[in-house]
C-alpha cells in the first residue's frame, strides 16, 4: 500500500490525539475516583448503583422512622417507669393508712401525699414527645389522653412503623393498657385511694390494696411489652446500619474506580502519549530531511 | 538536411513532454495540502520510431481517483456525520434527563423516605414540612427535566433548519460544478471540488451521489428524492408541522414540495430527526408517563386517607387529566402546598396519631404501580438508563464509523494523495530529461549552423 508522508503525519497526529484523550480520561478517573458518572459511562453499572442508592435512601427513611419510634418508646418506657414508682409509693402509703393504729388525721395527711402522687402520675401518663405528641394517647395523640380525674380519653390504637419494605414493628403503646380492659383503671385507682384516705374509709382502702397490686403488675406487663418493642426497634436500627453499609459497598463497587488499576492505567496512557509524541517528532524530522 | 530538421522536431516535442511532466509534478506539490485534491500524472507515449519520425509526446494529465471509492467515502462521511451528531444530541439529552442535581429516582426515594418518617410521628409538623418540601423538590425536578428535554427538541429543530439551508446551498453549488464540468470538459480540479461538495452534502443529508456517462453527478436522498440532477438542483427547505411544531424537511422542485423528513437516514439532519422523533420524544413520553403515574397513584392513596383535621378525599398532587404533558404541568396540590397538616397520614376516623395513610404512601415505593408493573423508582431509573444506553451506543457507532472513515481515507490517500518526495523525484527526472533535450537541440542547432556555413 502506498503511504504518503502527509498520511503518516495524519496517522501520527491521530495517534497522539487518541493518546491525549486516554490520558485525560485516566486523569479524570484518578482525580474524581469515579468510573461511572453518567448512565452512558456504563449503563449496567449505573443502573445497579442507582437501584442501590434508592434502596439505601428508602432504608435511611425507615431507619429515621424507627429511630424516632425508638426514642418515643424509650420515653414511653420512662413514663411507665415513673408511673410504676408512683404506684409503689401509693401502695406503701395505702398499706400504712390501712393500719389500724392510724387515725383520721394521719390518714388525711397520707391522702394529701397520695393526691400529690396521683397528680404526678397523671402528668407522667400525659407525657408528650418533643414533637408535641401525647405518647400514651393511641390514635388521639393531639389531646391529653388522661383527664384530671384519671379517666382515659384516648383509644386502643397501637401504631406500627415500617422496618423495611415488607414488615412493621410496634411503635407506640396506647394508654388503654392502663384501663380496666387490661386489669384495673390505674389512674382513677390512685384518686380512689386518696379519697378513701381522706374519708377515713378503711374498708375501701383495704380493698384498694389488692387493686394496687393488680395495677403494679399491669404497669409492669405494659413495660414488658414496651421493652419488647424497644428491643425489636434497636435490632432494626442495627440491621439497617448493616444494610446501609452493604448498599454503600455495592454502590462503590459499581461506580468507583479501583485506584491501583486507575493509576496503572494513567501510567500506561502517559507512556503511550510520550511514545506517540516521540514518533511524531522523528517522523517530521525524517520528512524534513528527505525534502518532504 | 531533412534528418537534422526531424531531430529538431523530436527535440522540441520531447522538451514539451518533459516540461508538462515538470508542470504536473509542480502542481501536485503545490496542492499537497489541498483537501480533496487528487494527484495527477503525465503518461509519456513513444511515437513510432525510425525510419519514421519517432520521439515522445505527453497525453493529457491523468487524475488518480476512483469513482467507487469516492462513493464509499461519501457514504461513510454521511454515516460518520450522523453518528457524531447523534452522539452529541444524545449526550445533551442524557444531561437533560440525568444531570442538574439529584436524579428523579433519588428525589422520589427522598419523598418516600420522608413519608416513612412521617409515619413514625404523624402529628409532627416538622416531619410533615420535610415531606412536602421533598414533594415540591420532586415536582420541580421533573418539571425542570421536562423543560430541558423540550429545549433539546427545539435545539434539534434549529439544527435541522440550519443544516437544511446549508444543504440547499451545497446542492446549488453541486449543480453549478456540474455545469462548469459540462462546459470545461473533464478538468480534474473541478471534479475534486465537486467531490468535496458532494461529501459535505452527504455529511448533512446522507444519501448517495453517482456520476453518469456524461460526467454529470446526480445526488439522491435515501428515500429516492433527487436533490441534484446534472445542472438542476432542488431546494431543501423546512416548514413547521402544525401538529407537533417540529421542523419538517422538504425537497422543493418548482411548485412541487415533497416531505422527505423521514427519508433522510444519514448525515447531521438524519441524526437530529432521529434524535428528535425517537430519543427525545421517547424521553419526553417516558417522563410524562412517570409524572402521571406518580401523581395518580399517590393521589389515589392520599385521597383515601385523612389529614390532621380528619378530612379525607384530598389529592397530594394536582390530578393530571392525561399522560401527554403531565411532567410539564406537574404540581403539588395547592391546599397541601399551603398547609402540610393536610398531608393524609391517617386512616379516616382513626385519629391524627394514626399512620395508616403515611405507611400506605411509603409502601407505594415498593409496589409495581408504574407502567409495565415497575416500581416508580425503577421506572425513573429505566428512563435515564434508556437514554444513557442510546448515548453509549451512539458513541460506539461514532467510533466504529470513524474507523471506517479513517480506513477509507487511507485508501484514498494511497491512490490519490500527493507524496512530496515522490513528486520531487518526478520533478528531478523530468527536469533532467528536459535539460538533455535542451542540449540535444543546441547540438543539432550547431550541426545545422556548421552545415549551412559550409554550403
Amino acid at each position: 500500500m502506498r503511504i504518503t508522508g502527509y498520511r503518516m503525519i495524519d496517522l501520527s497526529a491521530a495517534g497522539t490525539a487518541n493518546a491525549q484523550s486516554a490520558v485525560a480520561d485516566a486523569s479524570a478517573e484518578v482525580t474524581s475516583g469515579l468510573r461511572v458518572t453518567k448512565p452512558s459511562d456504563d449503563p449496567v453499572a449505573w443502573t445497579a448503583a442507582q437501584r442501590a442508592k434508592v434502596r439505601k435512601t428508602l432504608a435511611e427513611g425507615a431507619t429515621g422512622a424507627v429511630k424516632i419510634s425508638r426514642d418515643q418508646i424509650q420515653q414511653t418506657d420512662g413514663a411507665l417507669g415513673t408511673l410504676s414508682d408512683l404506684l409503689s409509693q401509693v401502695r406503701t402509703l395505702a398499706v400504712q393508712g390501712a393500719n389500724g393504729t392510724y387515725d383520721a388525721n394521719a390518714r388525711t395527711g397520707l391522702a394529701a401525699q397520695v393526691h400529690g402522687l396521683f397528680l404526678s402520675a397523671i402528668a407522667a401518663a400525659n407525657t408528650q414527645s418533643p414533637g408535641g405528641e401525647y405518647l400514651l394517647a393511641g390514635g388521639q395523640s393531639l389531646a391529653a389522653p388522661f383527664a384530671p380525674d384519671g379517666t382515659y380519653n384516648g383509644d386502643a390504637a397501637a401504631r406500627s412503623v415500617a422496618t423495611d419494605q415488607s414488615s412493621t414493628a410496634i411503635a407506640t403503646i396506647p394508654g388503654s393498657r392502663l384501663t380496666a380492659a387490661f386489669g384495673v383503671d390505674v389512674l382513677p385507682l390512685l384518686d380512689k385511694v386518696a379519697t378513701a384516705l381522706a374519708a377515713n374509709d378503711l374498708p375501701s382502702l383495704q380493698a384498694s390494696i389488692g387493686d394496687l397490686d393488680t395495677a403494679v403488675k399491669q404497669v409492669a406487663l405494659t413495660r414488658t411489652v414496651t421493652g419488647g418493642a424497644m428491643s425489636v426497634l434497636d435490632a432494626t436500627v442495627a440491621a439497617h446500619a448493616q444494610l446501609a453499609t452493604n448498599l454503600q459497598t455495592q454502590i462503590s463497587s459499581d461506580v468507583e474506580v479501583d485506584m491501583v488499576a486507575a493509576a496503572t492505567g494513567l501510567a500506561k496512557a502517559s507512556s503511550t502519549l510520550d511514545a506517540s509524541r516521540t514518533v511524531s517528532a522523528h517522523l517530521i524530522q525524517l520528512l524534513q530531511q528527505n525534502g518532504g | 538536411m531533412s534528418d537534422l530538421m526531424s531531430l529538431l522536431s523530436i527535440g522540441a516535442a520531447s522538451l514539451a513532454a518533459q516540461n508538462s511532466g515538470v508542470a504536473v509534478a509542480s502542481n501536485n506539490v503545490a496542492n499537497a495540502n489541498t483537501v480533496g485534491y487528487s494527484r495527477e500524472r503525465v503518461d509519456l507515449e513513444a511515437m513510432i520510431g525510425a525510419p519514421n519520425l519517432g520521439g515522445v509526446r505527453s497525453n493529457d494529465p491523468q487524475r488518480y481517483a476512483d469513482e467507487l471509492l469516492g462513493n464509499r467515502i461519501r457514504l461513510a462521511a454521511g454515516s460518520l456525520a450522523m453518528a457524531k451528531s447523534s452522539a452529541s444530541a444524545l449526550a445533551d439529552l442524557q444531561d437533560a434527563v440525568s444531570s442538574n442535581g439529584a436524579t428523579v429516582d433519588e428525589q422520589l426515594a427522598t419523598l418516600f423516605s420522608d413519608l416513612g418518617q412521617v409515619s413514625a410521628s404523624p402529628t409532627d409538623s416538622s416531619l410533615r414540612d420535610q415531606a412536602v418540601t421533598a414533594q415540591r423538590e420532586l415536582v420541580a425536578g421533573i418539571r425542570r427535566r421536562a423543560a430541558a428535554i423540550d429545549d433539546q427538541r427545539q435545539q434539534a429543530n434549529e439544527r435541522i433548519i440550519d443544516n437544511s439551508n446549508g444543504a440547499s446551498q451545497l446542492a446549488k453549488q453541486l449543480a453549478s460544478f456540474n455545469l462548469q464540468i459540462q462546459k470545461n470538459g473533464a478538468d480534474p480540479m473541478l471534479k475534486d471540488q465537486r467531490d468535496q461538495i458532494a461529501t459535505q452534502l452527504s455529511q448533512l443529508v446522507g444519501g448517495s451521489a453517482h456520476t453518469d456517462a456524461n460526467g454529470q453527478m446526480r445526488f439522491i436522498l435515501d428515500g429516492g428524492a433527487v436533490v441534484v440532477d446534472g445542472v438542476a438542483a432542488s431546494k431543501i427547505e423546512t416548514a413547521t408541522d402544525p401538529t407537533t411544531g417540529n421542523a419538517i424537511v422538504q425537497v422543493v422542485d418548482g411548485a412541487t414540495r415533497r416531505d422527505v423528513t423521514q427519508q433522510i437516514a444519514g448525515g447531521a439532519i438524519g441524526a437530529d430527526v432521529s434524535a428528535r422523533d425517537k430519543s427525545i420524544a421517547g424521553a419526553a413520553a417516558g417522563l410524562d408517563q412517570l409524572a402521571y403515574d406518580i401523581s395518580t397513584k399517590l393521589n389515589a392513596v392520599h385521597a383515601g386517607n385523612a389529614g390532621l383535621d380528619g378530612v379525607n378525599g384530598r389529592n397530594m398532587f394536582v390530578q393530571p387529566t392525561q399522560v401527554a404533558g403531565a411532567a410539564a404541568s406537574m404540581a403539588v396540590d395547592p391546599a397541601l402546598d399551603a398547609d402540610p397538616s393536610k398531608l393524609a397520614a391517617a386512616a379516616p376516623g382513626a385519629g391524627p396519631g394514626d399512620n395508616t395513610g403515611a405507611l400506605a404512601l411509603y409502601n407505594l415505593a415498593s409496589q409495581g404501580v408504574a407502567a409495565g408493573g415497575k416500581t416508580l423508582g425503577n421506572a425513573a431509573i429505566d428512563l435515564a438508563t434508556s437514554v444513557g444506553t442510546q448515548a453509549s451506543n451512539a458513541n460506539s457507532d461514532a467510533k466504529g464509523d470513524q474507523i471506517i472513515s479513517d480506513h477509507l481515507a487511507g485508501l484514498r490517500d494511497s491512490l490519490s494523495g500527493v507524496d512530496v518526495q515522490e513528486e520531487l523525484t518526478n520533478l528531478s527526472k523530468f527536469q533532467n530529461a528536459s535539460s538533455a533535450m535542451t542540449k540535444l537541440i543546441s547540438t543539432i542547432d550547431a550541426m545545422l549552423g556548421d552545415f549551412i556555413s559550409k554550403v
